[in-house]
């Protein structure tokens, strides 16, 4: 009778192959749920009588032009992958990466931006409407940073030559959750924007 | 090495025994761990009896194990506080969340599904570590100064919110939250383990509609678990960022020794929302696993096909979909617009349907079944009753007109303990007795099993049911003491011999816990298919190999409710009263299942 390994490469490639992409797409419906959860009470707290109705910030103006654009190039570095063009490719998610890093700063420049018009995070002068704006962004950014961690797992196999046009789920996976992020920027965005 | 071995049986202690990424052992890690944690809860319950049951009399036991905590044999008020929510905190998460799910989800789905281990074996160990490190935290919390956190184990704010409120609310409280943020990561990627696996790891012929009752309520389970874990994460750092950082979330116009707080515009209600959208389904959590663990045992000890396969499936669908829009049922007295309390009372009276097609479904099993009363079997029978008679009450707080009245008494108390405290630690138990051959390659001590039961089934309903009456009588919840209350003086009795069950309830436990230990360690060595069943599990070898299988993954051909199953001559189809997964059909024979 034959026995069978568990740590044999083949038999770990193919279970990877089949359940990669279903856990992570499991693990982004826990956290559309978590942000579901965090919007709903922003929601039901709007009821309240002091709720202050806020500007966005116009730096988050510029946050979603480059999150967007973020999303393109990481799509373009499969594509060149796909098509064997690997220095595309690393190009691409390198300027990915990038547009990652001045996403976050951008955040920055917008917490600072509502700091100056007088609206806080926390303390006497705050209000839940502010805090609001604080969490759900912090947050967001906080789930980004995996973002960008598992970018620059890409971007290293990249540079090593790790992938191949047979050999893309690392990249489709991280890509996934890239534009997952970009998408619940978006809706954060709307929603801070139209919303609260 | 002989054929049968594996490179894996050579493997260090630490990475077999500990940082395993094998589902059987992460399984029995989940058990064990469970197991300490629900011993735990089980005392403190004990405890606190003791004061209700005898208020301001002195127990040297108290004195012995409490320490600080108690003065002169008699617990402090604020700690009895603490004793019932870190009692209803480990019973809810830490044995029937991690300790029912982590067990049988972990050993289940691979070996019945017929896979060679979990999707992800890191992550599922990931959710193992994560539970024994957020295990180990709640306990550490137990021991800080201002004690372990006293809000309840719904922790509503502002008492969780604000530090300076009471004792607990402080390190104790703020341990509690960490605790349970890491808990929920371990649920998750426990659940996201468990629906991969099953929806891509199928043997051959495993459809959906061949899988066991087990492994359908897994799923269901698991699936609730992603949807509302992530918003009781989503609430509590909310209360994280109230408590620390001062925010405004939960809180709003609050005086502590007549100075206003500068906390203004949130409110508490919110935090009750948030929490009761995880906390219903959290109830269904514990439930489905311990109704899909029964369904399994029923069938079997019952030599018969479980009546209505189908129906069970969209049942427990049923149930898991309605446990997401109830959740008002937890707040009809905040102050909720009528309309909407109705709207609530029709959500949660409609999952009485689902719920009386599985009690009835289980009783026709039964119904002229050669059934074989294991303790297995017991704790299966067992559940149906706690559910009929805790459910029976359901339909009372779920009428908001009607839950008005006993809010916050002891009639709820009685109610959520039977329907979901009995029912799922019997399901877990059940469970436990059924596949301890599988886990341990042992038997259990059938007598003792026996024995257990009685006192158990007894005992509980003696804790539980005299709890309604308490509660019509106007009787809250979370009281140190009813002495104080002339009015309920001739309820006392109630009350002392509620806590003489509760000491003989804990007593029954240590007989399964003596017969637990004793037979993983001495117990006979077990068949291979003890219970001559159907599933796939028995298929393989009672000693544990990584990957399940020696060599192929077995097919499957039929459903695995295949017991008694006779020809048109009334003969058995194969001579026996059972027909494993793996025997094809034969020439004509249908499929059960609605194949």
């Amino acid at each position: 009778m034959t026995t069978i390994s568990l740590d044999n490469t083949k038999y770990k490639a193919e279970i990877r192959q089949k359940t990669a992409k279903p856990l992570l797409w499991i693990g982004l419906i826990s956290i559309v749920m978590f942000f579901a959860g965090l919007t709903s009470a922003l929601i039901v707290s709007k009821s309240n009588s002091i709720w202050i109705k806020l500007e966005v910030p116009s730096m988050f103006f510029v946050s979603t032009l480059i999150i967007l654009f973020s999303s393109l190039t990481y799509q373009l570095s499969l594509s060149f992958t796909k098509n064997n063009q690997l220095k595309f490719a690393t190009i691409t998610t390198i300027l990915t990466f990038v547009l990652g890093i001045s996403f976050t700063v951008t955040q920055f420049y917008a917490w600072q931006q509502l700091y100056e018009s007088g609206i806080f995070w926390a303390g006497e002068q705050s209000n839940p409407s502010g805090s609001y704006f604080y969490a759900l962004t912090a947050l967001h950014l906080l789930h980004l940073f995996a973002g960008l961690i598992s970018l620059l797992v890409v971007v290293t196999k990249s540079i090593l030559k790790k992938y191949s046009p047979t050999n893309v789920l690392g990249i489709q996976l991280s890509l996934t959750y890239w534009h997952f992020l970009t998408a619940l920027w978006v809706y954060l965005f709307f929603f801070l924007k139209f919303i609260a | 090495m002989s054929a049968h071995q594996h490179p894996h049986e050579e493997q260090d202690f630490l990475f077999k025994y500990v940082f395993s990424q094998d589902h059987k052992m992460i399984s029995k890690q989940f058990l064990i761990t469970g197991f300490i944690m629900g011993f735990i809860g089980l005392s403190m319950s004990t405890l606190f009896r003791l004061q209700l049951g005898f208020p301001g009399e002195s127990f040297w036991i108290i004195d012995f194990l409490l320490g600080s905590w108690a003065e002169n044999g008699v617990m402090l008020p604020d700690k009895y506080l603490a004793l019932v929510t870190m009692h209803g905190t480990i019973m809810v998460f830490f044995l029937l969340t991690a300790g029912l799910s982590g067990t049988f989800s972990n050993l289940l789905i691979p070996l019945q599904i017929g896979a060679r281990d979990m999707a992800s074996g890191f992550l599922n160990m990931l959710s193992y570590w994560f539970f024994f490190v957020s295990s180990v935290i709640m306990l550490i919390s137990l021991g800080v100064e201002g004690g372990a956190a006293s809000a309840g184990w719904t922790i509503y704010p502002p008492l969780s919110a604000l530090p300076q409120s009471i004792p607990g609310s402080g390190l104790g409280m703020t341990l509690w939250l960490v605790s349970m943020a890491i808990f929920i990561a371990s649920s998750l990627l426990g659940s996201l383990n468990y629906i991969v696996t099953i929806l891509n790891l199928r043997t051959k012929g495993m459809t959906m509609t061949r899988l066991p009752l087990t492994i359908w309520s897994f799923l269901i389970t698991a699936i609730v678990g992603v949807i509302s874990f992530p918003v009781l994460l989503a609430a509590a750092l909310l209360l994280v960022f109230d408590r620390s950082f001062g925010t405004s979330f939960y809180l709003s116009d609050i005086y502590i020794g007549g100075q206003v707080l500068e906390h203004s515009g949130g409110s508490p209600i919110l935090f009750e929302h948030l929490f009761w959208f995880l906390g219903h389904p959290e109830v269904y959590i514990v439930l489905l696993p311990a109704l899909g663990i029964t369904s399994e045992i029923v069938s079997t000890m019952s030599r018969k096909p479980i009546f209505g396969y189908r129906a069970m499936i969209t049942s427990m669908l049923a149930i898991g979909f309605l446990s997401a829009i109830v959740w008002g049922h937890h707040m009809f007295v905040t102050g909720m617009n009528p309309f909407l309390g109705a709207v609530f009372t029709f959500t949660t009276l409609l999952i009485a349907i689902p719920s009386a097609v599985k009690v009835f479904n289980y009783i026709t099993t039964l119904w002229k079944g050669n059934i074989k009363f294991s303790p297995a079997m017991l704790f299966s029978i067992g559940l149906v009753s706690t559910f009929i008679s805790g459910g029976l009450t359901g339909l009372i707080l779920g009428d908001s007109a009607l839950d008005i009245n006993v809010h916050d008494t002891y009639f709820v108390v009685g109610h959520f303990h039977i329907v979901m405290g009995l029912s799922g630690i019997f399901g877990m138990i059940a469970g436990v007795y059924h596949w301890f051959p599988k886990l341990f390659g042992r038997m259990l001590n059938n007598k003792l099993g026996n024995l257990h039961f009685w006192i158990t089934i007894v005992s509980s309903y003696g804790i539980f049911f005299p709890m309604h009456f308490l509660g019509l009588a106007g009787v809250p919840r979370r009281y140190y003491t009813n002495s104080e209350f002339p009015l309920f003086d001739n309820l006392l009795d109630i009350n002392t011999l509620i806590t003489w069950f509760a000491i003989l309830a804990f007593a029954g436990q240590l007989i399964f816990f003596f017969n637990f230990v004793y037979s993983a360690l001495r117990g006979p060595k077990a068949p291979q298919n003890p219970w001559k069943a159907n599933s796939l599990e028995w298929t393989t070898g009672v000693k544990h190999i990584h990957g399940n299988w020696p060599g192929e993954i077995p097919a499957v051909y039929r459903w695995p409710y295949d017991y008694s199953k006779v020809n048109e001559n009334g003969d058995y189809v194969t001579g026996e009263d059972f027909i494993p997964q793996i025997v094809p059909l034969g020439e004509g024979e249908l499929d059960g299942g609605g194949h």
